[in-house]
């Protein structure tokens, strides 16, 4: 092993960390260089000075400072939510307002404005007035009808009032129609 | 708590304090106060600073313990925050010598007032001084400072400062090997000034 060498694992040497050819290479080396034996040495008493370093410490008032610190930073937040709340206060009453106004006019205007138009639909009243006009019958007429005549059918000679309703209702639209 | 905060860990404390016990994170404080401002201390040189740091880095623990996993130590994820926001005040402490420098004019005089910080170099008595090592620290660049620092002065180990600084166990090794000659050699100079 050359000086170069050495230099490259000088810090796995002092911690330990080589395998024990290397480390038997090392140490035939510092045997043989002074140089390097010097530097060993020297690089262990800073480390040792390093580590034994004194400590400093906190100052007493350090955690009250840290909690004043803390409860201030929530007090902050908390005065922050409230001042956002009364900057947008305005604003989102204005808005409300306005949204507010907006509905009530899209009501007024469906249920008043709109039925009163001749262009509009008429309501169920007035067109039971017309005489001409057909009634057709509603969907649930329909559905209530249309599984009781194939009951019927299967169940061959037994009467059944379904079936009589529903000729007496397309009579009733027979008659509308004429 | 006296009692029962005998048998928790670190890593215990901070679940409590996540479920919202505080007397959790002041117990955390008290462990990891001096451990954190001897660190920052080295790196920054400066107490009053350091001291800032420190309350920044528990702040910080305050307001984001949440974002805690417990998939690392958490030595490791305070260390990781101590070490970023010294890191920053480092930098914010040099530009400001930089514009003092600038901005002195003839008549202005720096004056240095007395502080009754803490200073170790005047303890020291061994060959290099503590003062000598510590200006050898602060000349070291940022990559073979803080692995020294995290190494030598807080003793942890290669895994945890990989962990901490986000690299390689391998880097930690090259770093430490290369930091530890470094400030051999920048000793060595300083001796002989």
């Amino acid at each position: 092993m050359d000086c170069y060498s050495f230099d490259r694992i000088i810090s796995d040497y002092i911690d330990a960390n080589l395998n024990v050819k290397l480390r038997q290479e090392a140490n035939e080396h510092i045997e043989a260089c002074p140089r390097c034996r010097e530097k060993l040495a020297d690089l262990k008493s800073i480390l040792s000075k390093l580590s034994s370093m004194p400590t400093c410490k906190t100052r007493s008032d350090f955690e009250s400072r840290l909690m004043d610190r803390i409860n201030q930073t929530k007090e902050q937040k908390e005065s922050r939510f409230i001042r956002m709340f009364q900057d947008y206060s305005r604003p989102i009453s204005v808005v409300a307002a306005v949204m507010l106004l907006v509905a009530t006019s899209i009501f007024v205007y469906t249920s008043v404005v709109i039925p009163n138009s001749p262009d509009s639909i008429p309501s169920a009243e007035i067109r039971s007035m017309e005489p001409n006009k057909s009634i057709t019958p509603p969907a649930t007429a329909i559905a209530n009808v249309k599984p009781t005549l194939v009951n019927a059918n299967n169940v061959g000679s037994l009467p059944d009032t379904n079936k009589v309703e529903t000729q007496n209702y397309n009579n009733q639209i027979m008659m509308v129609n004429e | 708590m006296d009692r029962e905060k005998i048998k928790y860990t670190d890593e215990e404390l901070v679940k409590r304090f996540q479920e919202g016990d505080e007397r959790a994170y002041i117990e955390l404080v008290k462990r990891y106060k001096d451990r954190l401002l001897n660190f920052v201390y080295r790196y920054l040189n400066s107490f009053e600073q350091s001291e800032d740091v420190v309350q920044d880095t528990l702040m910080k623990l305050y307001t984001s313990a949440h974002m805690y996993r417990e998939i690392a130590k958490f030595s490791t994820w305070i260390f990781t925050i101590a070490a970023n926001l010294a890191k920053s005040e480092l930098r914010r402490l040099k530009r400001r010598r930089v514009i003092s420098i600038h901005s002195m004019g003839f008549d202005d005089k720096e004056y240095e007032i007395p502080s009754e910080d803490y200073d170790p170099a005047k303890e020291t008595t061994s060959n290099y001084g503590e003062k000598q090592i510590q200006q050898a620290i602060d000349t070291l660049p940022d990559q073979f400072k803080t692995v020294i620092i995290l190494r030598e002065v807080q003793q942890l180990s290669y895994e945890e400062i990989s962990q901490i600084l986000g690299i390689s166990i391998g880097t930690v090794k090259s770093r430490i090997n290369r930091g530890r000659l470094r400030l051999q050699k920048l000793l060595k100079e300083l001796k002989e000034q």
